[in-house]
């Protein structure tokens, strides 16, 4: 065995354009692979980083007669779960949140949450120093202490070791750090997508959570999810059966909150399935892909093997002659094959880690837990077993080849060996058709969700995004306590930014559009009664700032925008959209009718319709549009909200402006996420642009592997046929009659390949349904546009072979011998 | 030692007609004798060779290979046998090029099951008897033709064969050089080696004890 790879070795070393282009080959073909299953291993397979996480279960509220199917929960109704329910070790409940850190050079606002005492053992993870919420901490008045994130730690605390007790200022309160959580933890996942939560923002701060005593009064003020760990032997089913009793006696005990029917319950999702799934069906789509991609690397190493099978038949029947068995002689081809793909393989590995690190660079602040995606020892492992068992697949056939010598041809003067053998040439053959067909396959793939990309770059998101700058201001609600400096500080903000040269208009809102963050809230139409049956109405909410609809460009159908006048002492207002005024309004005018917000009608403010505007496709360019309703910041200022600011130049030229005059009227006041709002739509649609990215690639390298194979095949049927096709030069055939004659036999291979593929992909492109958006899986215009491109590229793959030869003196054809 | 009878190997040509490159072969070889195949070209002798070397199966007839009775074995079982008793030696030397001198002559051995420190002893033994341990590091391009023939004879015997086949041995060497190889044949066919050789030179065909003439596939 060490003879074989020591011979396998200065076999590489003699070869090295084979070694080079097979080891390309392979790299490529593992390259991809290891990158997927990389992102496999750690979306799909790796568990959660907490303490046995399929028993950890998310939960949420529905109230389905509102088409309300996941929304958090209130404070009273925590306590009711959490007090009437036993199937659960423990229960936790936290929501998102956003810390103004001051002191140093600039304040800086860190993302975080607030959760019970309860949170960090229901996950089950240890902080590294210190220590976790203990329930003294979760009283009024005792909640300023704080955990930070090791990344924080290290990153704004150089590593301190005597961190804990440290005081900080955070939101204008002073806190005390009592726990240090380990890098590796993360909560709340973004993927939550729950309040606040958004794409690449991780948890740097955890405070402890104290209700107050209003908070554990209202029942429809619904902030808060609930994180639980399953009791051990106790099934999700068994679960969801206690809280559907729990619930029942929630409807009854409280009329008022609830309908009577079951419309209104809580699902116990597991954790494992909310994180997982939406990315399951794209990552085992890429993982199909890349198995293709493969497949055709090793069409192509067995036609490069069989070739240089040929080219070494003397030197197998000499070593049959001189006694070698069939086994000895595969053995050996294999030892050289799993030789080259192990080289191969490392260099895959090599590429892997590189795309990856791409990848991170590219997706980590748009793509949920990506950055937690890196090759640790099973994806090694699985690298290792795949580069082992290519190098067996495409050993195998060329080993079977060589281990059956014709001795008496091979070892004559001159002999002609087999390697011409009709025989072979079918397997060269077929083996050039299937690397056609699955390039195909995977090139409709890919031209099927480009189109899709295209299309949705062209939707009308409502709003224009050029030239708009956003960022996040999150008002601490100690400086500012009360709706009054809340709405002081918007108008002084935007009269202060609107003044700076280039800046067009400015706005605030509390939701901006595709930003990952939502908001909703039921209302009640002046004049029409609500009940069981006909439940108040819940749609999409915002609060925005005058300028806002203009800073957006957000079209103004009827009546007339928020104006500085629409203030805390004057009647209240509401702006609605198209689709809610046709939804509610279908037949008659919506302007001048009047709703108003919150469960209990009495007691609120009825807010007259001023305007209609244009729909916007919240939800991302790929959501219909919904009905959304907007109310003046002014009125009711909210403490988190979204600066928009239009500029007539480069907006990213304008942030420190912005900054400057924000520090004006509170120096301690930081600004997050800045982003230009074109960065916001492109960010949207993220995960789709990096899936079309990556099969994009993928059928990119099948497409050149596929090339090169037909390109080698032809070149080697080329040269078998050069004595021929001298014969035939020399008796008059023309150029053109060679190259209709080569390139004619080439094209029928690769009609044939294409024929085939076209048909595969017929069968399959509908996997992609869910990922297409006004395409169908069908589309017949990518099938064809893809089909010409390909057959049209292994054309020119065919002809440069067969150019080469018919350039050739025929005399030299003719003296030509294989 | 070896024993044909009636042995034939035909060729189709298409059209249910047969081309026949050996009619009707009757031989008898000795052990200890040395044999030398002539005749022109395309009168059967290279097929005739392999046919004594096992390396063609596609022949009719009876061979008997000391009790052995070759039409009889399963191709296996031929391979095993030709391992034990056959050894060759080609007129291209079909050294392999990217082996050394050392490794070529270990290579038959490597497919005989014997141990490392045996392979290594008879591979000491064959350089040293046909004087080319200074040469064992080389490759065959590194080598003369003749250098190359000689190498070539050493892996032919190195493992002991009761027959060994030359097909036109000296063919593509100087004939100083040639006249060694024959010389080695000769005094290799003292010690109790059989030979088989196939020439066109009358002269290498008196190294010989007899010669066997092959025409147009018949023995003349």
């Amino acid at each position: 065995m060490l003879n074989d790879l020591r011979f396998a070795f200065r076999l590489l070393l003699k070869n090295p354009a084979f070694t080079a282009v097979a080891v390309v080959a392979i790299a490529l073909g593992i390259g991809a692979n290891t990158a997927v299953l990389s992102l496999v291993n750690a979306l799909l397979i790796r568990p959660l980083p907490y303490r046995a996480p399929a028993r950890i279960v998310l939960m949420l509220e529905h109230f389905r007669a509102q088409h309300l199917d996941a929304i958090p929960v209130s404070a009273p109704e925590f306590v009711d779960y959490q007090t009437n329910c036993r199937s659960f070790d423990e229960m936790a409940v936290f929501q998102p949140g956003t810390f103004n850190v001051s002191g140093g050079d600039r304040p800086e606002r860190i993302f975080g949450a607030v959760g019970s005492a309860e949170l960090f053992n229901v996950l089950g993870v240890a902080p590294i120093r210190g220590r976790v919420f203990e329930p003294p901490d979760c009283t009024a008045g005792h909640d300023d202490v704080l955990i930070i994130s090791e990344r924080l730690w290290k990153r704004r605390f150089n590593a301190d070791p005597q961190i804990i007790g440290s005081k900080i200022v955070a939101n204008g309160r002073g806190f005390t750090i009592v726990g240090v959580m380990p890098a590796s933890f993360e909560f709340p996942i973004p993927l939550f997508g729950i309040q606040g939560a958004q794409f690449g923002e991780r948890a740097d701060v955890w405070q402890p959570l104290a209700f107050t005593a209003q908070e554990l009064k209202i029942r429809y003020s619904r902030g808060y999810a609930i994180v639980a760990r399953l009791a051990q032997g106790v099934s999700a089913k068994q679960a969801q059966a206690e809280l559907d009793t729990v619930t029942a006696a929630m409807r009854r005990n409280y009329p008022d909150n609830y309908p009577k029917d079951d419309s209104f319950g809580i699902t116990a999702f597991p954790l494992n399935q909310v994180v997982l799934g939406p990315m399951k069906p794209l990552l085992l789509i890429l993982l199909a892909a890349v198995f293709l991609v493969l497949l055709i690397a090793c069409a192509n190493l067995t036609t490069m093997m069989l070739a240089r099978a040929a080219s070494r038949e003397r030197e197998m029947g000499i070593r049959v002659a001189l006694g070698a068995g069939r086994w000895r002689l595969l053995r050996q081809v294999l030892v050289e094959s799993i030789f080259l793909s192990l080289c191969g393989g490392i260099a895959g590995v090599l590429l892997g880690i590189w795309g990856l690190d791409l990848l991170k660079r590219i997706g980590t602040q748009t793509v949920p837990r990506l950055s937690e995606v890196n090759l640790d020892w099973h994806v090694l492992i699985a690298t290792f077993v795949i580069a082992v068992g290519t190098g067996i697949v495409f050993g195998l056939v060329p080993g079977l080849v060589s281990g059956d010598p014709n001795l008496t041809e091979t070892l004559k003067e001159g002999g002609r060996g087999l390697s011409s053998g009709p025989r072979r040439n079918h397997l060269r053959q077929a083996l050039v058709i299937a690397e056609v067909a699955l390039a195909l396959v995977l090139l409709t793939s890919a031209g099927l969700l480009i189109k899709s990309f295209v299309q949705l770059q062209n939707v009308d998101a409502g709003f224009n995004p050029q030239n708009v700058l956003t960022m996040e201001i999150s008002l601490p609600a100690l400086t500012y306590s009360d709706n009054a400096t809340r709405a002081r500080f918007y108008n002084e903000a935007q009269k202060r930014i609107a003044s700076i040269p280039g800046i067009k208009k400015a706005g605030f809102t509390n939701i901006l559009p595709m930003s990952g963050t939502n908001s909703d809230s039921s209302f009640n139409i002046e004049g029409r009664m609500s009940d069981d049956k006909n439940p108040s109405p819940d749609e999409e909410f915002r609060q925005v700032s005058p300028g806002f609809f203009e800073a957006m460009e957000i079209s103004l159908l009827r009546g007339r925008p928020f104006s500085e006048s629409d203030n805390a002492d004057a009647p209240p207002v509401t702006i609605i959209n198209a689709a809610l005024a046709k939804r509610y309004w279908p037949n008659e005018d919506a302007i001048g009718k009047r709703i108003n917000v919150g469960a209990s009608a009495a007691k609120e403010k009825w807010a007259t319709i001023i305007g209609i505007v244009g729909n916007v496709r919240h939800r991302g360019l790929d959501y219909d549009p919904l009905p959304e309703y907007y109310m003046p910041i002014t009125q009711t200022p909210n403490s988190q909200a979204v600066l928009v600011v239009r500029s007539s130049q480069d907006a990213a030229s304008l942030i420190s402006a912005i900054r400057t005059a924000l520090r004006e009227i509170d120096p301690a006041q930081p600004i997050a996420h800045v982003r230009t709002l074109e960065q916001v739509v492109a960010d949207s649609v993220a995960p789709r642009r990096l899936s079309i990215w990556l099969l994009g690639l993928f059928a990119a390298i099948a497409l050149s592997l596929a090339s090169i194979g037909i390109y080698g095949v032809m070149s080697f049927l080329v040269v078998q046929r050069t004595h021929e096709l001298g014969v035939r030069m020399a008796l008059g055939a023309q150029r053109r009659d060679i190259l209709r004659l080569v390139v004619g036999h080439a094209a029928k291979l690769i009609l044939t390949g294409t024929l085939i593929g076209l048909a595969f992909a017929f069968a399959t492109t509908h996997l992609l349904a869910a990922m297409l958006y006004h395409v169908s899986p069908h589309d017949l215009t990518t099938f064809a546009f893809v089909t010409v491109v390909l057959g049209a590229i292994a054309l020119v793959a065919s002809y440069i072979p067969t150019s080469r030869v018919i350039r050739t003196d025929p005399m030299l054809a003719l003296a030509h011998t294989t | 030692m070896i024993r044909l009878h009636n042995i034939e190997r035909s060729y189709p040509l298409g059209r249910g007609q047969i081309f026949y490159v050996l009619r009707d072969i009757d031989l008898d070889i000795a052990t200890g004798d040395f044999v030398s195949v002539m005749g022109p070209s395309g009168a059967g002798k290279s097929t005739l060779l392999h046919i004594l070397g096992m390396h063609d199966h596609g022949w009719t007839g009876e061979y008997f290979f000391d009790e052995a009775a070759v039409h009889h074995l399963k191709s296996k079982e031929r391979a095993s046998l030709r391992n034990e008793q056959v050894g060759f030696v080609f007129q291209q030397y079909h050294l392999l090029d990217d082996l050394t001198v050392y490794e070529n002559l270990d290579i038959p051995l490597s497919y005989r099951h014997y141990s490392k420190s045996e392979r290594a002893a008879l591979v000491a033994d064959a350089l040293d008897r046909f004087q080319i341990v200074g040469k064992k590091d080389l490759y065959p391009r590194q080598l003369s033709g003749g250098q190359q023939q000689l190498v070539g004879v050493a892996r032919a015997i190195i493992a002991s064969p009761k027959l060994l086949l030359a097909d036109e041995p000296t063919g593509n060497l100087h004939s100083s050089q040639g006249e060694e190889i024959m010389e080695l044949f000769r005094k290799l066919n003292e010690e109790g080696v059989t030979i088989v050789q196939v020439t066109h030179s009358e002269k290498n065909a008196s190294y010989g004890k007899r010669i066997v003439q092959l025409r147009d596939g018949w023995i003349v």
